[in-house]
């Protein structure tokens, strides 16, 4: 069973809602969770169920559309698009690696050590 | 008919020895749905009611819809929506009568949507104004200004009374007209949550003037914090200097610069 698409929005935010609507899309889609083939809330539905401007929904639906993640049905209707190219999924990574990489300059380590400690990261998961 | 719905030109408003609005310049675009923000006593409502010719200012021009809004016609009244801060309802006429009183004014009157608000947002019908709460009396404002499917919708503080549920759904019904009508929306919040939601730009009214107006997703994303001492070359400072406010589009950030949220934005610029 699918879950429903529900979407959630946070105020006060340095993120703004559009974005939010993105980024919880991009998730539940590499969560699995939200399948290919399932219909969006129309742009008039979500924006009355959220109560924020319809622009901001139809500005992450297009962006959304433009990256691959969704496809317009015929008619008007959103979905889930199929396949997702590796790459994308990879790129939902950068938010965490950026906060790292701003750490690593706080703490003064230096690029060497900090892809070490990466790479060790990335192998301690994989025989786990 | 691109023309703005509102031009604001030169203004200056004066109250007795104190200044409120200094040479203002302000223009309001069809389709734009613009949050005013700004401090107590920054002004805004003087400016509201500058703009919609319900003040004279001592210079400069407001014009709505293109036309002296001093001396507005019928169609330009008709196509104009207020909800003021302070609620002027006849105090001694129910809410129907009250309605039905201001349907004879306009051209066009959407009955079927002023019954629908009235259910729903449960103003009793029988009472007289003067007895209903600060909150229904400020929804029974709101539908008033509704009612004749107005192109313009400027609303002062128009959530003050109201608790969060019915805040939330206010908002939806703006949302509706937004969507149904294109409707252009000014309004002024201390809420900022709910300017969040709804207004596309922000217009930071300070020391008499638009101090600034963006789209607010363009300035929550173009504006970073940085620390204390820190500078971006070729930059200048986004309101005080103190808040350590930086915008750019193009900025390459130090690590340490950190993104903002929309109550910073009002700490450094109202």
């Amino acid at each position: 069973m699918d879950s429903a698409i529900r979407f959630n929005i946070h105020t006060g935010s340095a993120e703004p809602i559009y974005r939010q609507l993105i980024e919880q899309l991009r998730r539940r889609v590499a969560a699995g969770q939200w399948k290919p083939g399932q219909t969006l809330p129309s742009v008039r539905e979500l924006a009355a169920e959220l109560a924020v401007n319809p622009m901001t929904v139809s500005k992450a639906y297009s962006l959304l559309e433009a990256e691959g993640l969704l496809e317009r049905r015929r008619g008007l209707a959103m979905v889930i698009a199929g396949q997702h190219a590796a790459a994308d999924r990879a790129e939902l990574l950068l938010p965490a690696l950026r906060t790292a990489a701003r750490q690593a300059g706080e703490l003064g380590v230096s690029q060497a050590r900090a892809i070490a400690l990466f790479k060790q990261c990335l192998k301690e998961d994989s025989d786990e | 008919m691109n023309e703005p719905l509102v031009t604001l030109q030169g203004l200056t408003l004066a109250f007795g020895p104190q200044t409120v609005l200094r040479n203002l310049d302000w223009r309001v675009a069809r389709g734009q749905v613009i949050g005013l923000l700004g401090r107590n006593g920054a002004g805004k409502t003087s400016l509201l009611e500058a703009l919609l010719g319900l003040r004279l200012p001592q210079a400069g021009e407001a014009l709505l819809f293109g036309e002296p809004a001093r001396s507005p016609s019928d169609d330009v009244r008709a196509r104009i929506g207020y909800v003021p801060q302070q609620a002027e309802l006849f105090e001694d006429l129910s809410a129907p009568q009250l309605l039905d009183y201001f349907a004879s004014f306009y051209p066009r009157w959407n009955g079927a949507k002023v019954q629908q608000l009235l259910a729903r947002w449960e103003i009793p019908l029988t009472q007289r104004i003067g007895s209903l709460s600060g909150g229904q009396q400020q929804r029974l404002s709101i539908i008033r200004a509704l009612a004749h499917e107005p192109e313009l919708l400027i609303l002062d503080e128009p959530v003050a009374a109201l608790d969060p549920l019915a805040r939330r759904d206010f908002l939806r019904e703006l949302v509706e007209q937004v969507l149904e009508r294109a409707t252009t929306v000014v309004f002024s919040t201390h809420i900022l949550a709910d300017l969040e939601r709804v207004a596309a730009e922000v217009a930071f009214l300070k020391d008499g003037r638009i101090a600034l107006q963006a789209p607010l997703d363009e300035l929550l994303e173009q504006t970073r914090c940085l620390p204390p001492g820190a500078t971006v070359a070729g930059l200048q400072p986004l309101g005080e200097a103190r808040f350590g406010l930086w915008r750019s589009a193009s900025a390459q950030w130090p690590p340490q610069a950190e993104p903002v949220s929309l109550d910073q934005l009002f700490e450094a610029l109202a």
